[in-house]
């Protein structure tokens, strides 16, 4: 799927990628947080990278959301404490942070996934094409928290969205037919993409 | 430098190991509400159904064991090496979105299942061989050390089958299918009824195959003053750990691109 590539991302830059459905955007994405090995060669990674942002599958629905948390905190050898504290604050679902995961409307659940990935202190964020979720205001939190975070930590993110990789990233990857080529700028990118792939 | 890596991997899979195990203890005891005590509570009837059996049929112990205390060093162990397998080989199943975790691996899932295991029944041995203890105002206990090796040996060939079967479930359902009725001729000869001693001299060369069998021996053996064992082999036992462990890790490795596609 992906074929001899060779990346170095450095800190704190973001990076877009961009390409066709299927082209291997997630499972790079995956490679990189370490959540799949590549068939042949390595990953170096120099400080903590996030697993895919978004994603809520990693908790239990028989758990509360504090018990999911404090997990997620002692796998990173974090205190959890702080971590839950965060968490709670950032997610706003009241007594529902007490409650089993299974009881969360969809939006509950992003909100404590995202307030777990910015109670975390990572240097790197992987976003797999972050789907807003919640309401307006929720939404504008979520933006500001990150953008925030951006000044100190890395991305990696993927979407189909030239909108949203023009906000976070200064720089944009397209991944075509297991190559990736690299642009200096999301519109750049976005044009060899138009090219390589005639709408 | 390579010493100071590889500390930290070994303290961050330990540090993964614990966070799981005390996600599974809360996710599998922690629905109900008699929560904990449930592990408990599950051996002991268990224990009391044949302690009604053997009393109703009359049926005789090894001179100086009561009853209660010779089913008890029988079903412990093997209940441990049955539900290791069992609990062992849905690990990676139950478990799989965890594994999104770059830092979880399929063999930290196995692990934190067989620890928990481990703790559970040496749990249930302490209380029900202590309460009966108690109760009666007579310890046994020859040899702790030897009680302890029994149960480790259990808890091995339970946990390194149970990988087995988990690496092969990955490949088939049939394996999770075929699982119970493979088991089940286990309970029959792994000395829950019998000592190795009791035996006839034919069938106990035959039933030390077994080496379930060598663990009851030895866990019995520690706990009764008056039952010595002679016929525990314990590179016999070692030399089916370490089979089984080779060949689950092997089997590990040749479907771990497969457990983490899907």
């Amino acid at each position: 799927m992906l074929d001899d590539l060779s990346l170095t991302i450095p800190a704190r830059r973001g990076l877009g990628i961009i390409g066709r459905n299927g082209a291997g955007k997630s499972t790079l994405l995956r490679i990189i947080g370490g959540a799949e090995q590549p068939t042949v060669g390595d990953v170096v990674r120099k400080g903590r990278v996030s697993w895919p942002l978004g994603f809520a599958g990693g908790f239990n629905g028989s758990l509360t959301g504090e018990e999911n948390c404090r997990f997620v905190a002692r796998i990173y050898g974090l205190q959890y404490d702080h971590v839950i504290d965060k968490t709670r604050e950032f997610a706003e679902i009241g007594d529902y942070f007490f409650m089993p995961v299974r009881t969360y409307s969809s939006g509950m659940r992003a909100r404590v996934a995202f307030g777990l990935s910015m109670a975390i202190d990572f240097d790197m964020y992987l976003v797999d094409e972050i789907t807003s979720v919640g309401d307006k205001l929720f939404r504008k939190k979520c933006r500001a928290a990150f953008a925030e975070r951006r000044e100190r930590a890395g991305l990696i993110m993927v979407s189909h969205e030239p909108a949203t990789l023009v906000d976070y990233c200064d720089s944009c990857a397209l991944l075509d037919a297991g190559k990736l080529w690299v642009y200096d700028s999301v519109a750049e990118a976005m044009a060899a993409y138009e090219e390589k792939v005639p709408a | 430098m390579r010493d100071l890596k590889l500390v930290r991997g070994l303290t961050q899979q330990a540090e993964v190991v614990f966070a799981v195990v005390m996600r599974e203890t809360r996710t599998r005891f922690g629905a109900s509400q008699l929560g904990y005590l449930w592990a408990l509570i599950e051996p002991t009837l268990v224990i009391f159904t044949f302690y009604l059996v053997f009393k109703v049929a009359h049926r005789a112990v090894p001179p100086g064991m009561d009853l209660f205390s010779f089913i008890a060093t029988g079903v412990v162990p093997y209940t441990l090496f049955a539900s290791s397998v069992t609990r062992v080989a849905a690990a990676i199943d139950s478990n799989k979105a965890l594994l999104y975790y770059p830092q979880v691996q399929p063999l930290d899932l196995v692990l934190a299942r067989a620890v928990l295991e481990a703790a559970t029944f040496v749990a249930v041995f302490i209380f029900l061989l202590g309460g009966h203890a108690l109760f009666t105002q007579r310890l046994e206990l020859e040899s702790p050390l030897t009680v302890v090796m029994g149960l480790a040996m259990a808890s091995m060939l339970g946990t390194t089958l149970g990988l087995i079967l988990c690496c092969l479930g990955e490949y088939s359902t049939a394996v999770e299918r075929a699982r119970g009725p493979m088991l089940r001729p286990l309970f029959w000869i792994s000395g829950i009824f019998f000592t190795a001693e009791a035996l006839p001299e034919g069938a106990r060369a035959a039933l030390l195959w077994n080496p379930l069998l060598h663990a009851t021996e030895l866990v019995r053996s520690g706990w009764f003053r008056s039952y010595d064992q002679h016929h525990v082999d314990v590179a016999y036992v070692a030399a089916w750990i370490g089979g089984l462990a080779l060949t689950g890790l092997m089997l590990e490795r040749t479907v771990r691109s497969r457990i983490e596609m899907s």
